[in-house]
């Protein structure tokens, strides 16, 4: 019953969350950048524009993919906030990513094409620390339920630092922030115009910043989920923490430049395997 | 074995200042041959020489670009004042040089600008345009114009400067000076700039010279040519050696320019410092008859201009031959084998302005 | 002080048929090209083909008077990086060379009107003369 709740509340409530992180993403880096920056709730007043705009797509599949990639990640969060198999939830996430995959190959324009491939690169830069990071879980608490991991005594950062790290890490590649953004970015790109999502427009165009927010509130979850225990006080923890690594995120992108992708991989493997596999390696040897 | 595929690349582009069409083939990111095509922004400025008498012409000359075109004007001008054997007097060529430097500083301003853009790094790209205002705020105070101020004309210049304007000069370039060396850190030792600029578009002294390149680009690759060696105006007077670097890649020509903006600073301290009293213009008597080749180096490059007259008021031929219309075929060399990601900032390192290319 | 050069300004009038040998000696010298343009006096084209050296700044150039029929070949295999300066002269004054490396076609500045910067009678002569030579052509070729 509580768990239908929870599922409840993230699909209705995800998208609210959000626009609202986006805005105020937005309003920060402006002021970062010296500028005014955009009002708070223009995530939704954009959202809201593009509903009304004319779709042209270059084939009609577009739609239905889009829709398959914004069903399957609700399905990830109401997974993960319904207390389900942490392992299962990144799985399904990762079949959404392959609808998208799809979206942005079916128009054949170049610039969609290679943005796609370079998505597909990505996944296999962050892929290593999201294993990794259900595994620690795993080897911690014994089990791969979100449900039981959140009712253990310690927080499982205590025996997981080096998991962490790396999950955070690569987050900065799952939020399409620099120096990591190589598929497509936020602002106007500077090599494949806006790289996997140059062919959406109006609708999939809408579709993909909605489905962008229910990830971003899924991820937070995760990140929460290193800290959260048994006591109800680790919850504001959770929160506090996550901001801090959410404005971390905003601060990385504003300093650092785009780097490419061989860079990329090269980076998130060796900071997978160093923090992360290290950690895997103290845990195996203490069991 | 990777698919070929063609990517057509502008003329309309979130990196592309100015409108170039280049036709890409591309087998898995990698460029086999780019194939370039202008002729978007053709304006037909040479033409208008049987319309506007010499004198005119200035003010069509000045308008062939928007970020060089103080120098433009000047280099017509010199043109002119070379066939009718005009003495210009010395105040006019130190003034002349001040407002030239200040163009070299505010161009390399905007291209560092938009080369931060290009790879990606927005917030340095504000910055730096800010710091360019403070310039634009300059060139407003002493001759009321931003962008395309007339201060030239055949004799000299139309406008003075007192000494409290030359004070206040110096005062913004102390502060310009300042704000400089803080972002030239982020621009030359930054981790992932430097990973997107070193060892990118490299081309030798050699194929610089077979592909007769010029300006910054050219001397980053370790050709020591700059037409402000010729020592006219007030550089005969001024401290002045060429920037060059030896490495040739993409990272050097950022090197260069960056150096270029300082050196800039330092010889308009030097031209307020020793600018003489005196008249800025003298007088034209006549019509022009004979021709000329005139060189003079604007800050992308050198330009040159053939000047052809015959004792009418009007002007037989003019013809332009901006820095960038030399720097193409280089630009042509430098994409073959690069990476798609690498275009823009190469075609960002010729430093491309379009519409000088065709006016 | 600045090390101030004094370069020797020169101009040289060649023969149309001497352009290619001239070229490949300038090129042979070590200077490198600085442009080539094109001029309309007196019912003749006047092209310039200017010469740079780099270390004293040298400036050559050489002068070619070509009648407006006539042929000039493209140094653009000597010299690869002037296509674009043949382009243009062929684009705006209608200058005919031969054998361009890269042929933009006329398309190199999309302009409408062919030869412009020409005067008006002068481009219908031109135009005239062009249209009987093809067809000349034509007809030789059908009795063949």
């Amino acid at each position: 019953m509580k768990a239908i709740i929870c599922s409840l509340c993230y699909v209705i409530f995800a998208p609210l969350i959000g626009g609202l992180l986006d805005g105020l993403d937005r309003k920060i880096s402006a002021r970062m950048q010296g500028r005014v920056g955009p009002p708070l709730l223009q995530p939704f007043y954009d959202l809201n524009k593009l509903h009304n705009k004319q779709l042209i797509a270059v084939s009609k599949s577009q739609t239905f993919l889009m829709i398959s990639y914004l069903l399957m990640m609700i399905l990830t969060g109401a997974l993960f906030y319904a207390g389900y198999d942490i392992l299962m939830c990144f799985f399904v996430m990762s079949t959404a990513s392959t609808f998208l995959y799809f979206a942005a190959i079916v128009t054949g324009s170049p610039y969609s094409t290679i943005g796609a491939s370079r998505e597909l690169i990505q996944m296999m830069a962050y892929e290593p620390a999201v294993l990794l990071a259900c595994v620690g879980f795993y080897l911690c608490m014994g089990t791969f339920d979100v449900a039981k991991i959140i009712n253990s005594v310690v927080s499982p950062i205590v025996y997981l630092p080096g998991f962490f790290i790396a999950f955070v890490f690569i987050l900065t590649i799952k939020l399409r922030k620099s120096p990591f953004d190589i598929s497509t970015s936020h602002h106007a790109h500077q090599e494949l115009i806006k790289g996997l999502t140059t062919e959406f427009g109006a609708k999939n165009l809408a579709l993909f910043q909605l489905t962008e927010w229910y990830e971003v509130t899924f991820l937070c979850g995760v990140v929460g989920l290193f800290i959260i225990n048994s006591n109800p006080i680790s919850i504001i923890g959770a929160i506090a923490v996550v901001f801090v690594v959410w404005f971390l995120e905003i601060l990385i992108d504003n300093c650092s430049a785009r780097v490419k992708f061989d860079l990329m991989l090269k980076i998130s493997w060796i900071v997978t395997l160093l923090s992360a596999g290290v950690n895997l390696l103290i845990l195996m040897i203490n069991r | 074995m990777g698919k070929r595929s063609i990517i057509p690349y502008g003329p309309q582009h979130p990196v592309l200042p100015e409108p170039i069409h280049l036709d890409l083939v591309v087998e898995d990111e990698r460029i086999i041959e780019a194939i370039p095509s202008i002729g978007f922004v053709h304006r037909g400025l040479e033409s208008l020489i049987t319309k506007k008498d010499y004198n005119a012409m200035v003010y069509v000359v000045e308008r062939t670009c928007g970020i060089c075109s103080f120098m433009h004007g000047m280099t017509y001008c010199e043109g002119i004042e070379q066939i009718m054997n005009i003495e210009v007097p010395g105040r006019a060529m130190y003034l002349r040089t001040i407002w030239g430097e200040m163009s070299r500083i505010h161009s390399h301003l905007l291209w560092l600008g938009l080369l931060a853009d290009g790879y990606g790094f927005e917030s340095l790209f504000y910055q730096t345009w800010r710091i360019r205002e403070k310039v634009l705020d300059i060139f407003e105070a002493t001759t009321g114009g931003r962008v395309i101020f007339s201060v030239n004309k055949v004799g000299g210049c139309i406008r003075d400067m007192n000494q409290d304007k030359l004070n206040m000069i110096l005062r913004e370039l102390d502060d310009i000076e300042k704000k400089v060396k803080e972002i030239q850190k982020t621009f030359l030792f930054d981790y992932s700039v430097q990973s997107r600029l070193k060892g990118i578009g490299i081309l030798t002294k050699e194929q610089v010279h077979d592909l007769s390149c010029v300006g910054p680009f050219a001397r980053a690759s370790g050709l020591d040519m700059d037409m402000r060696y010729l020592g006219k105006d007030a550089y005969k007077d001024l401290e002045f050696h060429a920037i060059t670097s030896n490495d040739g890649d993409c990272y050097a020509r950022c090197e260069v320019r960056v150096r270029e903006i300082f050196q800039s600073i330092d010889l308009i301290r030097e031209a307020i410092g020793k600018i003489p009293d005196g008249e800025i213009d003298a007088p034209v008597k006549g019509l022009p008859n004979g021709e000329t080749f005139m060189r003079v180096e604007q800050p992308r490059g050198e330009a040159i201009y053939y000047i052809k007259t015959s004792g009418k008021a009007f002007v037989d031929r003019l013809r332009i031959r901006t820095p960038t219309f030399a720097n193409l075929p280089g630009l042509c060399e430098t994409l073959k084998g690069a990476n798609l990601a690498d275009v823009g900032l190469l075609v960002l390192s010729i430093d491309p302005c379009i519409s000088c290319t065709e006016r | 002080m600045v090390d101030i050069k004094n370069p020797v300004e020169s101009c040289e009038v060649i023969e149309a048929k001497d352009l290619l040998v001239k070229v490949l000696e300038k090129k042979k010298e070590g200077l490198r090209l600085s442009q080539i343009c094109a001029a309309y006096t007196d019912g003749k084209y006047e092209l310039s083909y200017s010469f740079e050296n780099e270390e004293n700044f040298d400036f050559v150039t050489l002068r070619v008077y070509l009648e407006l029929e006539e042929e000039i070949p493209s140094v653009s295999e000597i010299l690869p990086h002037a296509v674009f300066y043949e382009n243009e002269m062929k684009e705006l004054y209608g200058v005919n060379i031969k054998m361009i490396n890269l042929d933009f076609e006329n398309k190199l500045y999309r302009i409408k009107t062919k030869t412009p910067l020409l005067p008006p009678e002068e481009r219908k002569r031109i135009e005239d003369a062009r249209k009987s030579i093809a067809e000349a052509e034509g007809g030789i070729k059908e009795e063949d």
